[in-house]
């Protein structure tokens, strides 16, 4: 209990969370318009084809008609004032329950994706943090998003596991991938099936062994970048692959990365690596 | 500093968070969204089996045949193909897809047919084989 105390409350500089509030929340924008216009689109869709999430049936939330447009609206503009850093605590609640409620529309139509439990958990993490609480209140905010983004790759191979059984890595899960939504990069790969499948292994060992590594505030700063690094690249990968990226994933990912110590003002932005 | 309540609030919401993802993974669906298992490619496909591929066809009121993409409808592929068994039993839904077409694209002729096709790709020792069918799975005709 004391050393899970002493890893939830490790002090994190405020200007981390200052960052990551613009970031987060500049990004609602980008996301609700530009990356992901579908879930704005589903308020077209009849309301017989709404089969609303256990949540959504809780609440109970409303099925998605003309009213979508407006909450887009309130949603955005709620983000972007929250952006200035303006009511940190009340406005970042109001924008981590608009965007929960974006993710029910988003995700009752037949099909959840799996890229937002880490940026949800920041949204509600970085309403926590005000002015009282201090380096204690920011260093929660990142270890709890830091658990988020590191329980969506380790838990996904349990997941594996449970559905796909233990012999999951020789299967042809990447093949089906690679036939549904390849592109020129991968399309090639499905003549050599065995890269593929070596991969499945790749995967599962990275999810299993390399993924709680991020759990650790290493000594030595340039390993906390590597590891970051590595995700990031792998990201990248499956983008260039199968044309899916975990964007707001990829976002509370930067939570792990000591962000006050870039040089916003220096001409080219690089990391401050300490000595 | 935290004072002890706001600590304790704090470590609380933490368990709660992991026993809930712990939850999701071992015994939950995608409908506890957001603490359903993370299961994007979790299922095993056969190395010898068949990869199924889904997508809308329509037939519009000037007698064009077009595959319909996602934006026309306001559904995703993987929509589609999560509600299948719903257009399968009842083909008749399909028509709600063209309701939504006219509603986001009214300038275009309203779509007179609607049916999911699935196509179906072989494989073997986890490479295509190149045999390829197609069997229109729903179809509704206006």
């Amino acid at each position: 209990m004391e050393a899970l105390s002493r890893w939830l409350f490790r002090p994190a500089p405020l200007r981390r969370i200052a960052i990551l509030r613009v970031i987060a929340y500049l990004f609602i924008p980008v996301d609700v318009l530009l990356t992901t216009p579908w879930v704005a689109a589903h308020a077209q869709v009849p309301g017989e084809l709404y089969q609303p999430l256990l949540i959504g049936r809780l609440l109970p939330l409303p099925t998605p008609g003309p009213w979508v447009e407006v909450l887009r609206w309130v949603l955005i503009v709620a983000a972007l004032i929250a952006a200035t850093g303006r009511r940190p605590r009340t406005l970042g609640l109001l924008v981590a329950l608009l965007y929960l409620q974006w993710m029910v529309i988003a995700f009752s139509y037949g099909k959840v994706d799996h890229d937002r439990v880490g940026f949800l958990v920041l949204l509600f993490a970085l309403a926590t943090v005000g002015k009282r609480g201090g380096e204690e209140a920011a260093g929660w905010a990142v270890q709890i998003t830091t658990l988020a983004v590191v329980a969506t790759y380790f838990l996904s191979a349990f997941a594996k596991l449970r559905f796909g059984g233990l012999d999951w890595v020789d299967g042809a899960t990447l093949t089906r991938a690679v036939v549904r939504r390849g592109t020129a990069l991968s399309t090639p790969l499905l003549d050599v099936p065995w890269v593929l499948h070596v991969f499945q292994y790749v995967l599962v060992c990275v999810e299993l062994f390399v993924s709680p590594l991020l759990l650790v505030r290493w000594r030595d700063e340039r390993r906390g970048w590597l590891l970051v690094g590595v995700f990031y690249g792998f990201h990248v990968m499956t983008f260039l692959t199968i044309s899916i990226v975990f964007l707001p994933h990829c976002v509370a990912l930067l939570a792990l990365l000591p962000l006050e110590r870039v040089r916003w003002r220096s001409r080219a932005p690089e990391p401050m690596v300490a000595a | 500093m935290l004072t002890r309540g706001g600590r304790r609030g704090r470590t609380a919401a933490s368990v709660a968070l992991g026993v809930l993802l712990l939850l999701g993974t071992f015994v939950g669906q995608d409908d506890h969204f957001p603490f359903g298992p993370f299961r994007m490619y979790s299922t095993r496909e056969d190395p010898d089996g068949l990869v199924l591929s889904t997508r809308v066809e329509a037939v519009d009121a000037t007698g064009r045949v077009l595959v319909v993409p996602d934006t026309a409808t306001g559904l995703r592929r993987a929509e589609i193909e999560g509600q299948a068994g719903r257009f399968r039993r009842d083909p008749a839904l399909l028509e709600l897809l063209s309701r939504a077409h006219d509603r986001i694209r009214p300038d275009e002729p309203p779509y007179v047919e609607v049916r999911v096709v699935e196509r179906r790709y072989r494989l073997r020792d986890s490479r295509p084989t190149g045999e390829q069918t197609e069997q229109v799975v729903a179809a509704w005709k206006r």
